[in-house]
C-alpha cells in the first residue's frame, strides 16, 4: 500500500502541469491579499466594509484553480497519447501492468491526491490569513480553527470533484475548462440558486458554507450539514468512476 | 509459464478473438503470428489484465494477471510506446514505476543501461524516437528482472542494430530459462528467433507447435503461414 500511494505521489508531482497547479494554487490566494490591501485598508476604514470575520477566507476561492488542475491531472495524465508514434498508447498500460488491480489503485491514487491537495491547502490557508492578520490585523477576527479546517476541506473535496469526473470522462479538457469557468468566470451553479434554491445543494456552493459566513447565500445552511452534503457528492462521483474503472477495458 | 485456455471476446458486437488456446513454455520463445487486426494485441491486452475477456482465462504462472502481487517481478510486457507519459524523464518513469513494485531506484538505472539508454535518462520520453521508445518499453519491462517477458511487435520501429540487438536479447532471455511470448506479423523475423509458434488468424488460432512443426512440409513459415491462413499472396495493390 505504502508503495503504491508512493508511486502515485511521484507520479503526480512529476508532471509539470500539476507543478503548475500546485504554484498556482498555493500563491494566488496570498497574492490576491497583498493586492487588494489597499483597496480594502480604504473600504474598512470608509466603514463600508463592516463584517471583516470573511476575509481572507474568501480570498482563498481564487485558489481553487490548484486543487481543480492537481485532480483533473492524476487522472487525465493516464489517458493522454504518451507519443507521436503510437497514438493509442497511453500511459495508464504501464500504470494497470505495474498494478492491476484496479481498486487498490484508485485507493492510492485518491491517497496521493488528498495528501497534495490538503497540504497544498494547509500552506495556501496559512499564508493567506496569516497575510490577512499581518495587513488588517486590528480589524479582522483570527478564524476559528473550525473554519480553516472547513477550508481545507473545501479544497480537499474539490479537487476529488475534479478527479472523479475524470474518472467519469476519460478526458481532461471538458472537465478542467467546465470547472475553471465556474469558479472564474462565470459561476452557473451560483447563477442556478438564482433560479431554484435547490442549487444551494451544488457541491461548489454548499461546500463553500463550511467556512464562508455572510455570503448571500439563499439557503444557509449549517457548515457541518454542508460539509456532509459536499462529501456526499464526491463520494457518488467517486463510485461511479471507480465503477466504471473497473468495468472499462483499459 | 503462460497458459491462454479458452478466451473468447466480442467488441462492438463482432467477435474478435475465438476460443484462443495456447501456452508458451519456460525456457523457449514463443512467436505470436498473424496478419494485422487477426487479434494478437487483444489476446496479449487480455493476458495482462487490460482488457477482460468475455470467457476463458489467461493465466501466468497459473494466476490470473489481476491476481499477481507485485506482477513485475514475475511478468514484464512490452506493448504500443513506452508507457511513459511525454513530460517523464525516461529515469522518472523508471522509478514510479520501480516504486509501486517496491523496488529500489537504483534498478532504473540499471535497466537504463541494459537498454543501452544510459546517456539519455534525463530526456523526456516525448522526445524520444521510436527506437527509443521500445527501448525505454523493454527497460519498464525489465525492472522486475521478471520469469516472463510479453512484447508485442518489439521489433516494430527498430533499426537493423536494434532488431537484432533485440532478437540476441530475447534468445539469451530464453536460455536463462524465462518464458519469452512475442507477437509479430514479421514472419521471417520470427522464423529467426521463435522456438515454438502460434499462428493466429481472424481471432481463431489456426496453428501451433514448434517451428519445424508449423512450418511442415512447406518451404518457409511464411509459405506455411499463407497456406495455413488460406489467404493468396496476392498484389495488394
Amino acid at each position: 500500500m505504502v508503495s503504491r500511494v508512493r508511486a502515485e505521489l511521484r507520479k503526480l508531482l512529476g508532471l509539470p502541469t500539476a507543478r503548475v497547479g500546485l504554484v498556482l494554487g498555493t500563491l494566488t490566494a496570498p497574492a490576491i491579499v497583498l493586492l487588494n490591501a489597499p483597496y480594502t485598508r480604504r473600504a474598512i476604514a470608509a466603514g463600508t466594509l463592516t463584517d471583516t470575520s470573511d476575509l481572507g477566507l474568501r480570498d482563498l476561492g481564487v485558489g481553487l484553480i490548484g486543487p481543480m488542475v492537481l485532480g483533473v491531472i492524476a487522472v487525465s495524465s493516464e489517458y493522454t497519447s504518451t507519443s507521436q508514434h503510437a497514438p493509442g498508447a497511453r500511459q495508464l498500460t504501464a500504470t494497470l501492468t505495474a498494478v492491476p488491480d484496479r481498486l487498490r489503485l484508485l485507493v492510492a491514487k485518491t491517497a496521493a491526491l488528498v495528501l497534495v491537495v490538503a497540504a497544498q491547502a494547509a500552506v495556501a490557508a496559512t499564508a493567506t490569513l496569516g497575510l490577512t492578520q499581518v495587513l488588517h490585523g486590528d480589524h479582522v477576527p483570527v478564524p476559528a480553527p473550525a473554519r480553516v479546517a472547513g477550508a481545507i476541506l473545501y479544497w480537499t473535496l474539490t479537487a476529488l470533484l475534479a478527479y472523479a469526473i475524470t474518472l467519469i470522462t476519460r478526458n481532461g479538457i471538458v472537465p478542467l475548462t467546465l470547472l475553471v469557468i465556474n469558479s472564474t468566470v462565470v459561476s452557473v451553479s451560483y447563477l442556478l440558486t438564482k433560479i431554484t434554491d435547490l442549487a444551494s445543494y451544488l457541491p461548489d456552493i454548499v461546500g463553500a458554507q463550511m467556512f464562508i459566513r455572510d455570503a448571500d447565500f439563499p439557503v444557509e445552511i449549517a457548515p457541518l450539514t454542508a460539509g456532509l452534503v459536499m462529501t456526499a457528492w464526491v463520494a457518488v462521483l467517486l463510485a461511479i468512476g471507480a465503477v466504471l474503472f473497473q468495468r472499462r477495458d483499459a | 509459464m503462460i497458459t491462454v485456455d479458452r478466451v473468447s471476446k466480442t467488441r462492438s458486437r463482432t467477435r474478435i478473438l475465438h476460443d484462443v488456446t495456447f501456452e508458451a513454455r519456460p525456457g523457449r520463445v514463443t512467436g505470436f503470428l498473424g496478419p494485422n487486426g487477426a487479434g494478437k494485441t487483444s489476446t496479449l491486452r487480455i493476458l495482462l489484465g487490460l482488457d477482460r475477456p468475455e470467457s476463458g482465462a489467461a493465466l501466468i504462472c497459473g494466476r490470473p494477471y489481476r491476481k499477481l502481487d507485485r506482477p513485475l517481478t514475475t511478468i514484464g510486457a512490452l506493448l504500443d510506446g513506452s508507457g511513459a507519459h511525454r513530460a517523464r524523464t525516461a529515469r522518472a518513469h523508471l522509478r514510479w514505476v520501480a516504486a509501486s513494485n517496491g523496488l529500489p531506484d537504483s534498478r532504473a538505472d540499471e535497466v537504463l543501461e541494459i537498454v543501452g539508454l544510459t546517456g539519455d535518462a534525463r530526456k523526456r520520453a516525448g522526445r524520444f524516437s521510436l527506437g527509443m521508445s521500445r527501448r525505454l518499453g523493454l527497460a519498464t519491462a525489465l525492472l522486475g528482472d521478471p520469469e516472463v517477458l510479453v512484447l508485442d511487435e518489439p521489433v516494430n520501429g527498430l533499426d537493423p542494430v536494434g532488431i537484432r540487438w533485440m532478437r540476441e536479447f530475447l534468445r539469451n532471455s530464453a536460455a536463462q530459462g524465462r518464458t519469452v511470448l512475442l507477437s509479430s506479423h514479421l514472419m521471417s523475423e520470427l522464423a529467426e528467433i521463435a522456438d515454438d509458434v502460434i499462428v493466429i488468424d481472424k481471432g481463431r488460432i489456426v496453428a501451433r507447435g514448434s517451428l519445424a512443426e508449423v512450418t511442415g512440409d512447406h518451404r518457409t513459415l511464411e509459405d506455411a503461414f499463407f497456406a495455413l491462413t488460406a489467404t493468396e499472396a496476392v498484389r495488394p495493390w
